[in-house]
């Protein structure tokens, strides 16, 4: 079923008075704040209020009590970056949030309305959550990922190997017939020697990012782009004063032929909380 | 020193920190949905990668390793397990080692 649209939740000027919406639409969770409106910047042009709720504040619009649904990728796409946006604005004013997971609609009870039950979690849980907001203090969340191009990496694997150099060497003096199976027994070794120097390269940056890094989540990597291929996809969370050193590492590490990165941030901690 | 790439994050960099990450509230006032979301799933399907070069399981461990040193000795970085990274080249086609 299709979550009903903003037109559909604003009721029309000939209908009748408007009824008190029964859910409430959480993005995060911050530090107390002075609440207010972070404008209309919510999913579907909401308005996302910044409401101060049992010594925290949460960025909230108000919504029917049935979740997000749609099997329309563009739809889904403008609801996953409104999300964001809101998230990003409460993290820029608040200096840390905890992102809610995307479809966090808490409902009224019987009797009751969604706020109260929004304050009750917030008591119930305010230990765990002041532990977060002070771990979270002061880092972001950043993608990290590392590519390479093949053709490139091995074409200098080629050049630059004493044992590949002589090899090439001695099939270039071989009869054709066994030239073919040499070169065979040459271009195997190449692929065995490059895959091991790209995974030493991949080990060695992993083992330095603790020293810039607090936490560490590996992602799936994605698929190629053009020549290059995605060796590592991590999502790091990186205090501020680490990011300037943290990007002359990756730097570094791009300065070998073949190689570069990409770094994503400083995005809220989604994967941290 | 060459500087690297900086882009503002795509909608593949925020779906499934969006859709899957971020506190998850556990609570009976929460507006749950019955058996499988559809939501994302199409989207995710036409962005997922066509190949990966590193497979994902088996980084689990190197996953914990990391987490595990950052919590007891951020320094102490040959405490992290070794990686098993395995770029793997097997779908290439065929080389010309000599130099061109």
């Amino acid at each position: 079923m299709e979550h009903p649209t903003q037109q559909a939740l604003e009721p029309a000027t000939s209908a009748p008075p408007s009824r008190e919406l029964e859910g409430l639409y959480v993005y995060c969770i911050g530090p107390l704040v002075e609440g207010g409106s972070l404008g209309a910047i919510g999913i579907e042009g909401r308005e996302v209020l910044a409401i101060e709720c049992n010594r925290f504040t949460a960025a909230v619009h108000s919504c029917d009590a049935h979740p997000y649904e749609s099997r329309d990728a563009e739809v889904v796409a403008s609801w996953v970056m409104a999300h964001h946006r809101v998230v990003n604005a409460a993290w820029s004013r608040y200096g840390t949030v905890l992102p809610l997971t995307f479809n966090t609609i808490i409902k009224a009870q019987p009797g009751g309305d969604a706020r109260a039950n929004l304050a009750e979690w917030l008591e119930s849980e305010r230990e765990t959550l002041n532990a977060k907001l002070e771990a979270l203090a002061g880092r972001a969340e950043y993608a990290l990922q590392l590519f390479w191009e093949p053709r490139l990496v091995m074409k200098q694997m080629a050049r630059s190997d004493p044992e590949l150099m002589r090899l090439q060497e001695e099939s270039r003096a071989k009869p054709r017939g066994a030239a073919y199976m040499h070169r065979q027994r040459l271009e195997s070794l190449l692929k065995r020697k490059t895959e091991a120097a790209v995974e030493a390269e991949c080990r060695a940056l992993h083992g330095r990012l603790s020293r810039w890094v607090d936490d560490v989540r590996i992602e799936r990597p994605r698929g190629e782009s053009g020549q290059s291929q995605m060796l590592m996809n991590l999502s790091c969370l990186v205090p501020a004063s680490q990011v300037h050193d943290l990007e002359a590492e990756l730097s570094s590490v791009c300065e070998r032929e073949g190689f570069s990165a990409r770094l994503v941030g400083p995005l809220p901690p989604y994967s941290f909380c | 020193m060459q500087p690297i790439a900086r882009p503002r994050a795509d909608l593949v960099d925020l779906l499934d920190r969006v859709l899957d990450r971020g506190l998850v509230l556990e609570a009976d006032v929460i507006v749950c949905l019955a058996g499988v979301p559809l939501i994302g799933i199409r989207l995710r399907a036409a962005l997922a990668g066509v190949e990966t070069m590193v497979r994902h399981g088996l980084m689990g461990e190197w996953d914990q390793g990391i987490r595990q040193a950052s919590r007891t000795d951020r320094t102490v970085a040959a405490a992290i397990p070794v990686p098993t990274v395995r770029p793997r080249l097997e779908h290439l086609p065929a080389l010309q080692v000599a130099d061109d």
